[in-house]
């Protein structure tokens, strides 16, 4: 038997005019680190890290899930709302959390939309955080798919999704991580993952803003896969070469959820971006 | 390719689990390999037939075109980045899906497991 260190409690925050009961995980002590999860997912992508002493020793992790991901219900009225993320509502949802916590200047690492999120208040917020990691990420995709496949009454929209983005993850995945990380997009809420998908493929307001953000002042690190054919490391290349200062690690065997599909893979480029948020 | 055909047919048989999540799947779809074409029907998740073409007189639901080369590439243990996906052929260029697509995404993670059976296993 073993009792794993993640606690888990509620946060109630108010994003726009309404409240919102956030669930959130933590481990460890030291320096915050708020790790957000990539579309259609949930705070579970981080399990691994929060679970390695090694890292929790001087760091306090702390995930959450997105409104309408995981463990935090929809707003009030979600049955008659089209869920559709935007920037604003997302970062405003961030920072919410932040403050509700008493989190002062935390390191923010995001994956994929977490990721794009995380640049985007790196150019608008950067006085709230320490620095950003910003994983499987860039300036804009559109979408290479429909997003309207993952929302529709005659289609399991979870099953098609997972189905998708396994053409993301790594064949040098394990196994048993590949099929965890898949099964949490078969989880997720209906509409749940075309809705952050809009946000991610048709916001594309972070491109006019990259040369805002002032890595002498708070440091930006990337972290892209080889297998990432989402955000492929020509994007994020482009990407870091559109902020000043901004540095990037390609990992050759990993591909769109590193931290979830191929943690022991994952963890020296993590470490490493660590040590780069000084 | 005939015979890889037959070994991915016969190799579905031996996989329950996968006709399980083809029994809502009867469709025939075209593979199409260089100028080679290779029609696959499928009823509740069995692939019944492989036929080879070419045939102007054959219905199908939806088209994989890719070369050889590329499948080959696909079949590998661990293909190198976008060889290691049906999809990833397509964003790489070396793939291209026609026909009913939706039909394909509804029964996504059965066609590319089908498409996966003659990848080499770990030595």
């Amino acid at each position: 038997m073993s009792i794993e260190p993640i606690t888990g409690r509620y946060v109630t925050v108010t994003v726009g005019d309404a409240s919102r009961r956030i669930y959130f995980e933590e481990a460890g002590q030291g320096r915050p680190v708020v790790c957000l999860h990539t579309a259609g997912a949930d705070t579970r992508q981080w399990r691994h890290l929060m679970n390695d002493a090694g890292i929790t020793v001087d760091h306090r992790l702390i995930a959450f899930d997105m409104p309408w991901h995981g463990k935090s219900l929809p707003p009030e009225g979600f049955e008659t709302q089209e869920y559709l993320l935007t920037t604003a509502a997302y970062i405003e949802t961030v920072l919410a959390v932040i403050e509700g916590l008493g989190l002062d200047r935390p390191i923010l690492a995001g994956c994929s939309m977490g990721g794009r999120i995380a640049l985007q208040l790196a150019a608008l917020h950067p006085e709230k955080f320490g620095g950003f990691i910003a994983i499987e990420a860039s300036d804009f995709q559109p979408a290479w798919y429909d997003i309207d496949w993952f929302h529709r009454p005659d289609g399991h929209g979870g099953e098609m999704g997972a189905a998708l983005v396994s053409t993301n993850i790594s064949p040098f995945a394990p196994e048993v991580e590949r099929w965890n990380t898949l099964w949490m997009f078969m989880q997720s809420g209906p509409g749940v993952f075309r809705g952050d998908l809009s946000f991610y493929t048709q916001d594309d307001s972070l491109i006019g803003r990259l040369g805002d953000i002032d890595t002498a002042r708070t440091p930006v690190h990337l972290i892209v896969g080889a297998y990432d054919l989402t955000c492929t490391p020509e994007d994020a290349k482009r990407t870091a070469a559109a902020i000043t200062g901004a540095t990037l690690s390609v990992m050759d065997e990993l591909g769109h959820f590193p931290m979830s599909e191929h943690p022991v893979g994952f963890r020296p480029y993590f470490v490493d971006a660590l040590t780069r948020m000084t | 390719m005939i015979a890889q055909l037959e070994r991915m047919q016969q190799q579905l048989e031996e996989t329950p689990h996968l006709l399980g999540i083809g029994r809502l799947f009867s469709e025939t779809v075209l593979l199409q390999v260089g100028d080679d074409e290779y029609y696959l029907t499928f009823d509740k998740g069995h692939l019944v037939q492989v036929a080879p073409g070419p045939s102007k007189k054959t219905p199908y639901r939806f088209a994989f075109h890719t070369d050889a080369d590329a499948l080959a590439q696909f079949w590998q243990y661990r293909p190198a980045p976008g060889f290691h996906d049906i999809f990833g052929l397509v964003k790489i260029g070396r793939g291209r899906i026609t026909g009913d697509i939706l039909m394909l995404v509804k029964n996504l993670r059965f066609f590319k497991a089908f498409m996966a059976l003659n990848r080499a296993q770990e030595a």
